[in-house]
């Protein structure tokens, strides 16, 4: 898949445009945040690996990545939340060690989390200074509060009221007290995860706005987010961050979305070879116009139809949050469809508890295994039960055969070489891959007649993803119908018979992933390409 | 890994609970100027005579019955998360209603006694059923909902005493229900204690031992061995995991509170067949609020809940000879309390151990692994004293059940 413009694992295209010709590393001013080889393990993954980022003093600097691509942790990191297993951290040229919040905090590091962190029945001026109240004979000193909090909103032109109780005010007004409350505390740099996620278009403009603002003060905003445009509107630079490692900085200016997009998911990994199709005529999945209702705004799924034959593999790629996550739980029947059906084979699911869709042949790999695959203070072998509470062979009539279970727990551990002491290790001694290996062995045990996977190779090792792959590929090549859900371009591509494109809730494009290129599908992902002459 | 380790990790928190507790309590006695030995001495003594120490026993052993069967009640719907506090008050309802029921029917020996068990039992099942059917419906807070249902359970349970099934004459000092006939008594197991060769103490022992005991075994057959069971541990363990492998929540939430409330049903009946044979208005009070602290003790595991009860069953048989003894009887109600505060933080110690050793990969550790619900953030308030007002439990969730309460309401919503 090595495609012209970038090499593999180099994308040099973007990085050549890039931070001034290395000027950072022998210019004169000091970087604001140098990160050098950052890594960082958690038991069995590592989720930060070589990190290398240099963020100039008053500039945003944005931070791209797939959802668990590990920006969380870096920030983490930054924000001395946990320490780092290796590399350093330099703020101004100096080399800080932070072990814990406040200390980033005195160093002059703000964090403006994505979810704030508000309460709600303060007004904006106790929660500014909430945690670090100016205080006059032992009481709350208002006067010098109000005045600090005025000037700083005037400044920065936040346009926040010290006495507006948080419960009225609106999600941008809220973002502003939190921001607010991050420049209250001297903060030089302000780290913003995925601030935009939350906000509709004329807020996150005003976002922009701000800033602008905080940027001409010298100030340093750290700006996390997946969405691509955004980020090429916003930022003075951006590095990118895949698979728990920094892949390369571009300049927003010279780079297209496109160009992002490829480098944040990634074009270096060896395509499936050439293969023959096994699609057959029957179809095992059928969705029709189905819509999923959100308590207010548009519908996360909105009239999607698609068709999953036996033998098939439909890919749905589309960039994290454009309604795959509820398209999955209502093929699952978690989730309430709003209008439409679903058939599996000739059955009419619609209205089909998860248990009867289980038992009538779906098998599911969910996106986030801790929350939904499984139980990780239970042993294996309860977990090869899991969801196959009704069948054979580990159920005999209402009763469970925990000695079945165990054998056959064991021999899934055997044939798809989980990595575990024992049937009765606890799931949560695993390794993220083994953990994995574990729910695709057991989803694939029950010969399911459709597989929904959504994201089966998310935040597994190398080598466990191509056992996952080629497990996927045999299933397929038996007969089974997959859904497969993916932000992984590589993996949608190498794997998908059909592949639609999913962008706010709706299926924008089908492809031919045969002939289809990473950038093009990129392009369509973030909606810079439309359908017209696709398909 | 070897049985002996298992039972040692199973065994180290309320151990180390009990002994921690032990420490406390002789501490507070030292500064209130008791001499904890001599308390503790007065405590293990059972009596000089064979048949005092055999009367010893009995009053434990007939105390622990209901505690085992409260206990239970409260485990079962702490496996699957939930936390029906509502125990107190589905057991007081349903034993005055069935005291009422089983005075007003004739029927033949085992069959009156059935009577009177599915009457209480199905009193206490609906009263917890409205718990469930308020959260799956509505989204409130079982914890919330059933400790109002248990203020309106001791009023109407008052109102139907002193009322509609008052059997007692005008002006007596004690206000009771008719007595329930002979046939609807459970004898005594007296005779099984002679063939023991065992002094027959004054003090009757209650047949309901025998139906705690079967009932014990049902609930840890139907939670470690069954579908069902599993379900109800899954969605336990992880709401998500279980609604993902197709457990109806909700469902659950309804069945698990209807069984919680059925065994909640039968805690007031080793008493009321045993010895009072009528509900008045000192019938033990407060086992709804020991059984959460006994529940917690034994880790919400039938066997462990057995020893718990039988530990407060032990410690609460002190009490009259610590008061002969002139000492204070609070010195009970300090070790219930110390015990319960330390058994709180002992599991957490325990699971925190075992989780370690298992993210290191030493082996299982499914000691720790198997209670779901007791394991962070869960504390009890003091249990009231023996046979005096509960002071109520404030039960606190933290860890991870916030987010399982949401995913409820999402449901329910």
């Amino acid at each position: 898949m090595a495609t012209a413009g970038t090499p593999a694992g180099a994308p040099a295209g973007p990085s050549a445009g890039g931070t001034g010709a290395g000027g950072g590393d022998a210019g004169a001013a000091p970087l604001a945040v140098e990160l050098r080889g950052i890594t960082k393990r958690f038991p069995g993954v590592v989720a930060n690996k070589d990190i290398e980022l240099r963020v100039r003093r008053g500039e945003v600097h944005a931070i791209v990545g797939e959802n668990g691509a590990g920006k969380s942790t870096l920030m983490k990191t930054l924000y001395g939340e946990h320490r780092p297993d290796e590399g350093q951290i330099l703020l101004d040229g100096r080399e800080v060690s932070f072990r814990s919040p406040a200390d980033a905090i005195a160093a002059g590091i703000g964090m403006v989390h994505q979810h704030f962190m508000l309460a709600d029945y303060f007004t904006v001026l106790e929660n500014v200074v909430l945690g670090s109240e100016p205080t006059r004979g032992g009481r709350l000193d208002r006067a010098t509060a109000r005045r600090r909090i005025t000037e700083i909103s005037e400044r920065y032109g936040l346009g926040l009221r010290p006495d507006d109780l948080v419960e009225d005010l609106g999600v941008g007004d809220r973002q502003r007290v939190e921001i607010a409350k991050v420049l209250y505390r001297n903060a030089r740099t302000l780290i913003l995860d995925e601030p935009t996620a939350v906000l509709v278009p004329q807020e996150v403009d005003e976002l922009f706005g701000n800033l602008a603002e905080l940027k001409r003060e010298g100030l340093t905003v750290i700006f996390i987010s997946h969405k691509l445009d955004e980020v090429r509107k916003v930022a003075d630079a951006i590095t990118v961050i895949r698979r728990g490692t920094t892949v390369g900085t571009a300049d927003p200016r010279t780079t297209t979305a496109r160009q992002l997009a490829e480098m944040m998911v990634g074009t270096e990994l060896p395509s499936p070879e050439i293969r023959t199709s096994t699609v057959r005529e029957t179809p095992v999945l059928q969705l029709r116009e189905v819509t999923v209702a959100a308590p207010t705004g548009r519908p996360p799924v909105d009239d999607v139809t698609l068709t999953v034959r036996e033998g098939e593999v439909v890919g749905i790629a589309g960039v994290e949050g454009n309604g795959q996550a509820e398209l999955v739980d209502a093929v699952m029947g978690l989730r309430p469809l709003a209008t439409g059906t679903v058939r599996l084979g000739g059955d009419d699911i619609t209205a089909w508890s998860t248990r009867a869709r289980r038992e009538a042949g779906l098998g599911f790999i969910p996106e986030d295994r801790h929350r939904q695959g499984m139980l990780l203070d239970a042993p294996l072998w309860e977990n090869r039960i899991l969801g196959h509470q009704t069948r054979p062979p580990a159920v005999k009539g209402p009763f469970i055969d925990r000695r079945a279970a165990r054998a056959d727990t064991a021999r899934i551990m055997r044939d798809y070489d989980v990595r575990a002491p024992g049937p009765d290790t606890l799931a949560v001694a695993l390794s993220g891959g083994n953990q994995q290996k574990l729910i695709v062995g057991r989803e694939m045990s029950a010969r399911p007649r459709l597989l929904l996977a959504a994201h089966p190779t998310r935040g597994v090792d190398v080598g466990a993803q191509g056992a996952i792959w080629r497990l996927l590929e045999e299933a397929r090549a038996e007969g089974m119908g997959i859904l497969l859900v993916s932000a992984d371009l590589d993996e949608l591509i190498g794997l998908s018979d059909t592949l639609h494109v999913m962008l706010r809730g709706r299926l924008v494009a089908t492809l031919d992933p045969s002939a289809v290129t990473p950038e093009e599908l990129g392009g369509y992902m973030t909606g810079a390409q439309t359908a017209a002459g696709a398909a | 890994m070897s049985v002996l380790r298992r039972v040692g990790l199973a065994l180290f928190a309320p151990v180390l609970a009990v002994v921690v507790a032990v420490l406390i309590s002789s501490a507070v006695m030292a500064a209130l100027q008791v001499d904890p030995l001599r308390a503790f001495e007065v405590m293990v003594d059972f009596g000089d005579t064979p048949s005092q120490q055999v009367t010893a026993l009995v009053v434990v052993l007939n105390r622990a019955v209901p505690l085992f069967l409260a206990g239970l009640a409260v485990a079962i719907a702490f496996r699957m998360g939930l936390f029906n506090i509502g125990v107190e008050g589905q057991y007081r309802l349903a034993t005055v209603v069935a005291a009422g029921v089983g005075a007003a029917v004739v029927l033949p020996g085992p069959l009156h006694v059935l009577l009177i068990v599915l009457v209480a039992m199905a009193v206490a099942a609906v009263w917890a059923g409205i718990v469930a059917v308020l959260k799956v419906t509505r989204g409130v807070s079982e914890v919330i909902s059933s400790i109002m249902l248990n203020v309106i359970a001791l009023g109407i349970a008052s109102f139907l005493l002193t009322g509609p099934l008052r059997g007692s004459p005008e002006g007596a000092s004690i206000i009771s229900t008719a007595e329930i006939p002979e046939s609807g008594w459970v004898p005594s197991l007296n005779g099984v204690l002679g063939a023991l060769g065992l002094a027959n103490p004054p003090r009757q022992l209650y047949g309901f031992l025998l139906v705690a005991v079967v009932v014990g075994a049902v609930i840890a057959v139907l939670l470690n061995r069954t579908r069902f069971g599993f379900d109800l541990r899954a969605a336990g363990l992880s709401p998500s995991a279980a609604s993902a492998s197709g457990v109806d929540s909700r469902g659950m939430v309804v069945k698990t509170m209807l069984l919680s409330g059925a065994v909640a049903g039968l805690i007031g009946l080793p008493d009321l067949l045993g010895s009072t044979h009528a509900y008045t208005t000192d019938f033990t009070s407060g086992l709804g609020f020991l059984g959460i602290a006994v529940a917690l003790l034994g880790r919400n595991k039938p066997i462990g809940i057995a020893l718990g009860a039988l530990l407060f069953a032990f410690l609460d048989r002190a009490l009259v000879p610590l008061q002969i003894q002139d000492f204070p009887a609070s010195v009970v109600t300090i070790i219930q309390g110390t015990i319960v505060l330390a058994v709180v933080v002992a599991n957490e110690v325990a699971r925190r151990v075992a989780r370690r050793s298992a993210e290191r990969g030493s082996g299982p550790a499914a000691a720790v692994a198997g209670d779901g619900s007791t394991g962070p953030g869960q504390s009890t308030g003091g249990p009231g004293a023996a046979g005096g007002e509960g002071t109520g439990a404030g039960v606190s969730r933290t860890t991870g059940a916030g987010q399982r309460t949401d995913e409820r309401q999402e449901t329910g919503a």
